[in-house]
């Protein structure tokens, strides 16, 4: 039972979560909290590929691109935000006319 | 060593799974979105488990820091204004649920599969980038990697920023003119003291990305808590005349990245390929613009909208 | 400092875009500027391909599989060509389709990101690099999208945001897996990977991905809402060229992946088969003329996917190139329509099919224009939509598969019906009994489409000299 193998197979569980919950949501906050979740996971995947068993260091590019991995989530996820929160004050003004 | 550990990994590993599975499950949004704050943390502890100290300072940083402060502000956006009629989404059907669970589940157990069989500790750059690590400039191999080997991606990565900044001030826009949220005097005398320690961490930890886990992403994500911190205080209040510093400050990074790029080139160099005596220099250079940007995207991100005076018959909305 | 064109056409658009971001009120200056300037670039591109074959550059000096390196071959030198052409007809269009100067402000830094991004998907032999690169495209794309911000762009947006994101998650994983299995995320690499687990289940996940970014039937559901709302440049430039950034990748690593069985091959046909056949219906049920344009885009696509499967595993060798030409040719095509689409909306007041016949209002350059680019579109010599519809049958037939050929057919039928709905209104006069008020003079609106609709009816004249091109540098069939 390696570190590895444990979280490799959480990064999968957790990626097949937000994966059903990105394809089922009810609500759209919902759905962007699902996206992370399939993001850290897939995030996961890529690290755990990169462990080596210790003493020896691990491969270094995959943390690379996981970090890029997470900056342009956040980036995809903030523009979502945004959209969202402009839909619903274009629907709230709809509604009040 | 491992053996204690062993046990730890176990119960952490399903703590995820089972975070995951609450932040989907749960009714409330507000406990979604602590609960999601939680995961991330958690996971950032997995991963330092799984040696990649580098990758958790950013994933708790941005991840999950940078990223439940946007969804808290969305939700704090969305309950403002009063519930529509019929707003409440309609409950999904149960064999839709289920067959959504079932083909996840699928999907899962085949990646799982696929996973397990593939080779443990396998291939990999491990003996190009230690091959390559002295002509790079730096010492740290995830710093080289980012800023040398794949310095392209990262350059790309920091436009995607650029992107998502141009994005949303196209999306939205107006003053907050609304009265902050109930933050109070004791946070503000908190603000005053905390936000100089916190300048002082995010620049040690752009400044020892050179040499240790850190970098220009960690520096500038702890850096742009600054920027929330003043907004959310009320400390700093974007002005439309704002504009012009702020859209310099977004592109600061990309153009000096792009800019030392192309520099370089010429002279039987290609673009990117740092001559190796200023390797180090310029890339302490590109980090620190780079940082700068981050820190002023991020804090942009975060509050929204451009500012820009919006006529006088609409009600300003929130902050 | 000296660079080659490859890094050229990267950076004239970023630096276009950055420069368009700060000075706002020279945006509309610099970004058709910036996009000539690209449109160079790809052409000394062209002439070095065309004398060495394929290009390649090692940025940072640091070979793949460690560093990643930029390669020109025939087809991706046309993909940039044709992104260049039609963004520049497209960006003209623009100058005079915008009329909000805050749509004017944002679209220029949001177009020439997405021209970055498109430029280095052509250009890319890494996969995670085509992963950011991705990421670069939709993030623009979305900020286009819901450019005019209107309720229904923005529900459109929203979609299309979610539909991306997902996509490009896939990829990702995808991404992750063939590192996992081989240690390295370059184009060789791949090819000269052996079939395992892992990669098939990484193929599986990437192509899902991308089909889900390129909108094949039965992912395509983000597109018809996001195309048909957005402002009419904006899905000018949606249309003709982001849902082929996707295809691009797909038509890579489809090729360089252990190779698709047959059973693979076929089910992207059948999709594609689908696409035709569903979005055809939609498009002839569509009440809004741009809804009906974007449900072609859905067809088209299908069509692409059916010329990617004509002949199956054995020919896909050969098949490559009939959906490269189909590419080409609705790029071009669709663009020109979009932007006539446009016209006709700002023009006429409305777009809804049934009436565009009771306005006294003819805009009729729009509607020529029109009428041309569904020439092309629906596959009428010359046009090039004609010779990538004809280079597919063609092949179906030789490789004994009928059922394309029908299918190719039926499309083909229904595409003759949907555009005569519109063509019919254009032309019904008996309807509005008032002075027709006939179009005044040429405007840079109009120039732009019926440029890009003219070249899709030549250019079939040019298919020689095209499929000899794309073929330079063996995209497929040998390492790049």
């Amino acid at each position: 039972m390696t570190p590895e193998l444990i979280y490799g197979l959480t990064g999968i569980a957790v990626f097949g979560a937000g994966l059903a919950g990105s394809l089922g949501a009810q609500d759209r906050l919902r759905r962007v909290l699902a996206l992370k979740l399939a993001s850290v996971g897939a995030c996961f995947l890529l690290i755990v590929a990169a462990w080596r068993e210790p003493p020896a260091a691990p491969d270094p590019v995959p943390h690379a691109l996981v970090i890029t991995g997470i900056v342009v989530m956040v980036s995809a996820t903030a523009v979502a935000l945004a959209l969202i929160r402009r839909l619903h004050t274009l629907e709230a003004e709809d509604d009040a006319d | 060593m491992t053996d204690p550990f062993v046990l730890f990994d176990l119960l952490l590993g399903l703590a995820i799974v089972a975070l995951a599975g609450a932040v989907l499950c749960v009714r409330d949004l507000f406990a979604a979105i602590v609960l999601f704050v939680v995961f991330g943390l958690f996971s950032a502890l997995a991963w330092v488990r799984l040696s990649a100290p580098d990758v958790a300072l950013a994933e708790a940083a941005i991840g999950t820091g940078v990223t439940g402060a946007l969804l808290l502000k969305t939700l704090h956006h969305l309950r403002q204004s009063p519930a529509k009629a019929g707003a409440a989404p309609l409950p999904v059907p149960m064999p839709v649920i289920w067959a959504n669970a079932a083909f996840c589940g699928l999907i899962t157990l085949g990646l799982a599969a696929a996973l397990v069989g593939a080779p443990a500790g396998g291939p990999g750059f491990d003996a190009l980038v230690a091959e390559a690590m002295p002509q790079s400039g730096v010492a740290h191999p995830v710093t080289a990697v980012l800023l040398n080997f794949r310095a392209y991606d990262t350059l790309m990565e920091v436009v995607v920023l650029l992107a998502a900044v141009i994005a949303v001030w196209q999306i939205e826009r107006g003053l907050s003119d609304a009265p902050s949220p109930a933050l109070g005097e004791v946070w503000e005398g908190f603000a005053r003291l905390v936000l100089p320690a916190i300048v002082v961490v995010g620049t040690y930890l752009l400044w020892k990305g050179a040499e240790a886990p850190g970098g220009a992403f960690q520096g500038g994500a702890v850096l742009a808590a600054v920027g929330l911190l003043l907004l959310l205080t009320r400390l700093y209040v974007p002005r439309p005349s704002h504009r012009g510093i702020a859209r310099w400050a977004f592109v600061l990074g990309t153009g000096a990245f792009a800019a030392v790029a192309l520099l370089v080139a010429g002279g039987g160099r290609v673009a990117f390929q740092y001559p190796l005596e200023h390797a180090k220099t310029l890339i302490l250079l590109i980090e620190a613009l780079v940082t700068i940007s981050i820190a002023v995207t991020l804090a942009a991100l975060f509050h929204g909208r451009e500012p820009v005076a919006q006529p006088a018959r609409r009600d300003s909305h929130d902050a | 400092m000296q660079t080659d064109p490859m890094t050229l056409t990267l950076f004239v658009p970023l630096f276009g875009a950055i420069a368009a971001f700060v000075l706002p009120r020279a945006a509309s200056v610099i970004g058709p500027f910036s996009v000539l300037a690209t449109g160079a670039a790809v052409a000394l591109l062209a002439r070095e391909v065309l004398a060495a074959g394929a290009v390649t550059v090692s940025l940072g000096g640091w070979a793949p599989p460690l560093g990643i390196a930029l390669r020109a071959d025939g087809l991706s030198v046309a993909m940039l060509a044709m992104t260049a052409a039609v963004g520049l007809l497209v960006s003209l269009g623009a100058l005079d389709a915008l009329r909000d100067a805050r749509q004017r402000q944002y679209f220029w830094p949001l177009w020439l990101l997405l021209l970055t991004g498109m430029n280095g998907v052509y250009l890319g032999t890494d996969i995670f690099n085509l992963y950011v690169m991705i990421e670069v495209i939709a993030l623009a794309a979305v900020g286009l999208t819901v450019l005019s911000g209107t309720t229904a762009a923005l529900r459109a947006g929203l979609e299309y945001m979610y539909a991306s994101i997902l996509g490009a998650l896939l990829f990702l994983t995808g991404v992750g897996f063939v590192y996992l299995q081989i240690g390295r995320l370059d184009f060789a690499g791949l090819i000269a990977a052996e079939p395992s687990g892992a990669l098939s289940a990484a193929l599986a996940l990437m192509l899902v991905g991308l089909l889900l970014k390129t909108a094949l039937f039965p992912l395509h559901f983000w597109l018809p809402a996001a195309h048909a709302n957005a402002t009419a440049p904006a899905s000018a430039l949606l249309s003709g060229l982001v849902v082929k950034a996707a295809l691009y990748i797909f038509l890579r690593l489809a090729t360089y992946m252990p190779p698709p069985d047959e059973m693979l091959v076929t089910l992207i046909g059948t999709l594609g088969a689908g696409a035709v056949i569903w979005g055809g219906i939609q498009a002839l049920r569509a009440e809004r003329l741009k809804m009906l344009v974007a449900w072609s885009t859905v067809v088209q696509i299908g069509l692409i996917f059916i010329a990617f499967a004509r002949a199956g595993q054995i020919g896909l060798a050969e098949s490559w190139k009939a959906a490269a030409v189909l590419i080409l040719a609705h790029g071009i095509a669709k663009a020109a329509m979009f932007l006539a689409a446009g016209r006709i909306k700002d023009e006429v007041g409305h777009d809804v099919i049934r009436d565009l016949d009771r306005s006294a209002i003819r805009p009729t350059l729009a509607q020529f224009t029109f009428a041309l680019a569904a020439i092309s579109l629906i596959g009428l010599p010359p046009s090039l939509g004609f010779i990538g519809k004809w280079s597919l049958m063609e092949g179906a037939l030789a490789a004994g598969y009928w059922h394309w050929v029908a299918v190719t057919m039926v499309g083909t039928l229904m595409s003759v019906a949907y555009f005569s709905r519109v063509l019919a209104a254009f032309l019904r006069f008996d309807r509005v009994r008032a002075p027709v008020g006939e179009h005044q003079g040429w405007a840079l609106a109009d120039a732009a489409p019926l440029t890009l609709a003219l070249s899709a009816i030549t250019l079939g004249l040019m298919a020689a000299p095209i499929l000899s091109f794309i073929e330079l540098g063996y995209p497929f069939g040998a390492t790049p």
